[in-house]
């Protein structure tokens, strides 16, 4: 299990797939590890990409600050692995709050990308947001990081890929609460309490940009990424049909596929961003249609959209 | 080595010999905090924080209450050694860098028990096919969410702003403490046939 060393803390990374082959950089979510994104380094490296994942700090196998740390550290972290991968294309994607990390990324280090995947992602803190993180929180340090689990589940996951595990929920938690620590997450948590919005810094971003947002995520809604679609100049807006927040575990090979073929895209010099509003296919390989003209994309009901 | 409790018997409980060498770490470790905060409490209280100092002194006491009553006890003649060197990493250590002596005690003492409370994790060493009924597991568990919960108490005093000019000296505290105790649990473990991530 190769690290990085972060001053005095050790930073936990995989590399699989060709040193010289264009690399999508994986960041994970609050309670993710690693080893979630291993259908994405398989699917991802069959496609000829190199794939780099890693524990952030205070996550899985990456050292844990007691007390002290900061968003800033996990940007500098992600940095420094970066930093190893060489000159060739870097893709760069992370969800939530993992995805918050890579906006921060591509704003003061977007030359260094060839592209970029916000997931499920959010560059400001509205008042459900903030309310319901404050909630997570304090559900965190009241029932431990197996209630908090409980409460981000049924916002993550469909009821498709809940009911045939409903009675061994136990099984499906545990990796999570064996390598998360309550401190940790809490730490982690309380890196938003100075938390300034992203957003008058998003027109920085000058690299093609694909926003990934569920179709059902109720965490962070639609109107979260509209915000980076409008103020991201080449980026368009793609949604997860029958997706929840955590799309990312429920329907990895569509993922993939769909980062996968983002960069060929990249790569091929053949992206038009153009803050398009597409529907994603319920399958990998089906093809991407656009989102009907007229209509709305931030109701959940089919009214025709109203232009100022 | 194992990176769990087991061999679990043919009842699916820890072997005695396993609890009672984890039982008496965290009794000790736990028992520290205990007499410690009891000091530390005053006669009277003059804050409204040392409310929850007073409950951080029963919580401890009945960790060690539970530990006593769930754990099944087998002799052990190498714990009189491990307990000596237990009790010796407990002892008080004050920050020396905050001038105030009430204050860098307090601080010190709040390392320790912020490394005892975040960094210990027993249930993570209980497999999944462990009796759920058995008091130790249960007592275990029990622990694991109630040091959790006693840990804001710790994280309240270090992030607050008594403490701030003091960050980076608090920080180096905090991290030695828990590689501290960190290294006596793996130790402990090992001595058991427990391998932890950290140890490896």
């Amino acid at each position: 299990m190769p690290f990085l060393a972060y001053g005095s803390y050790r930073i936990r990374y995989e590399l699989a797939g060709s040193a010289g082959a264009p690399t999508y950089v994986l960041v994970n979510g609050l309670t993710q590890y690693a080893e979630l994104w291993t259908a994405y380094r398989d699917a991802l490296v069959a496609r000829n990409f190199r794939v780099a994942t890693f524990d952030l700090l205070g996550q899985g196998a990456s050292d844990k600050p007691a007390l002290f740390i900061g968003q800033d550290d996990q940007l500098a972290a992600l940095h420094l692995l970066i930093e190893t991968l060489g000159e060739g294309p870097i893709f760069l994607s992370g969800i939530s709050f993992g995805g918050l990390i890579a906006l921060r990324y591509a704003i003061e280090h977007g030359h260094r990308l060839a592209g970029l995947v916000p997931m499920s992602c959010f560059a400001e803190l509205p008042p459900q947001l903030y309310l319901l993180g404050n909630a997570l929180r304090t559900g965190l340090i009241l029932g431990g990081t197996s209630y908090l689990q409980d409460l981000l589940l049924p916002m993550n996951v469909s009821d498709q890929w809940l009911k045939p595990v409903l009675d061994d929920l136990g099984a499906v938690k545990r990796q999570g609460w064996l390598v998360n620590d309550v401190y940790a997450l809490q730490n982690l948590m309380e890196s938003f309490l100075d938390f300034e919005p992203l957003t008058p810094s998003l027109a920085a971003i000058g690299v093609p940009t694909m926003i990934l947002n569920g179709e059902f995520d109720f965490l962070t809604p639609r109107a979260l990424h509209e915000t980076l679609r409008v103020k991201i100049p080449d980026s368009s807006l793609v949604i997860i049909p029958r997706a929840y927040h955590a799309f990312t575990l429920e329907k990895p090979a569509l993922t993939a596929d769909l980062l996968a073929r983002f960069a060929e895209e990249v790569l091929a010099g053949r992206w038009r961003g153009n803050k398009a509003v597409w529907i994603a296919p319920e399958e990998a390989g089906g093809e991407l249609i656009p989102f009907p003209a007229g209509y709305d994309h931030l109701r959940a009901i089919p009214i025709q959209r109203v232009t100022p | 080595m194992s990176a769990l409790f087991g061999p679990l018997d043919p009842g699916h409980r820890v072997p005695p010999r396993q609890q009672t060498r984890v039982a008496a770490f965290l009794v000790s470790a736990h028992g520290a905090l205990a007499r410690q905060y009891a000091f530390a409490l005053p006669a009277r209280f003059q804050s409204a924080w040392q409310t929850e100092m007073n409950a951080q002194v029963y919580r401890e006491a009945e960790i060690v209450s539970l530990l006593l009553r769930a754990t099944s006890w087998v002799p052990d003649l190498a714990l009189g050694y491990m307990a000596a060197s237990w009790e010796m990493a407990w002892y008080p250590a004050p920050l020396e860098a905050i001038p105030d002596s009430s204050m860098a005690m307090a601080a010190g003492l709040a390392t320790l028990a912020h490394a005892v409370h975040a960094g210990i994790r027993p249930a993570a060493l209980l497999p999944v096919d462990a009796d759920a009924d058995d008091p130790f597991v249960m007592a275990l568990h029990r622990i694991e969410l109630e040091s959790s919960r006693l840990l804001q108490a710790q994280i309240l005093l270090l992030k607050g702003p008594d403490l701030l000019p003091f960050r980076d000296a608090l920080s180096a505290a905090l991290e030695r403490r828990h590689s501290e105790i960190s290294r006596l649990w793996d130790d402990m473990l090992a001595s058991v046939g427990i391998t932890t991530v950290a140890a490896e």
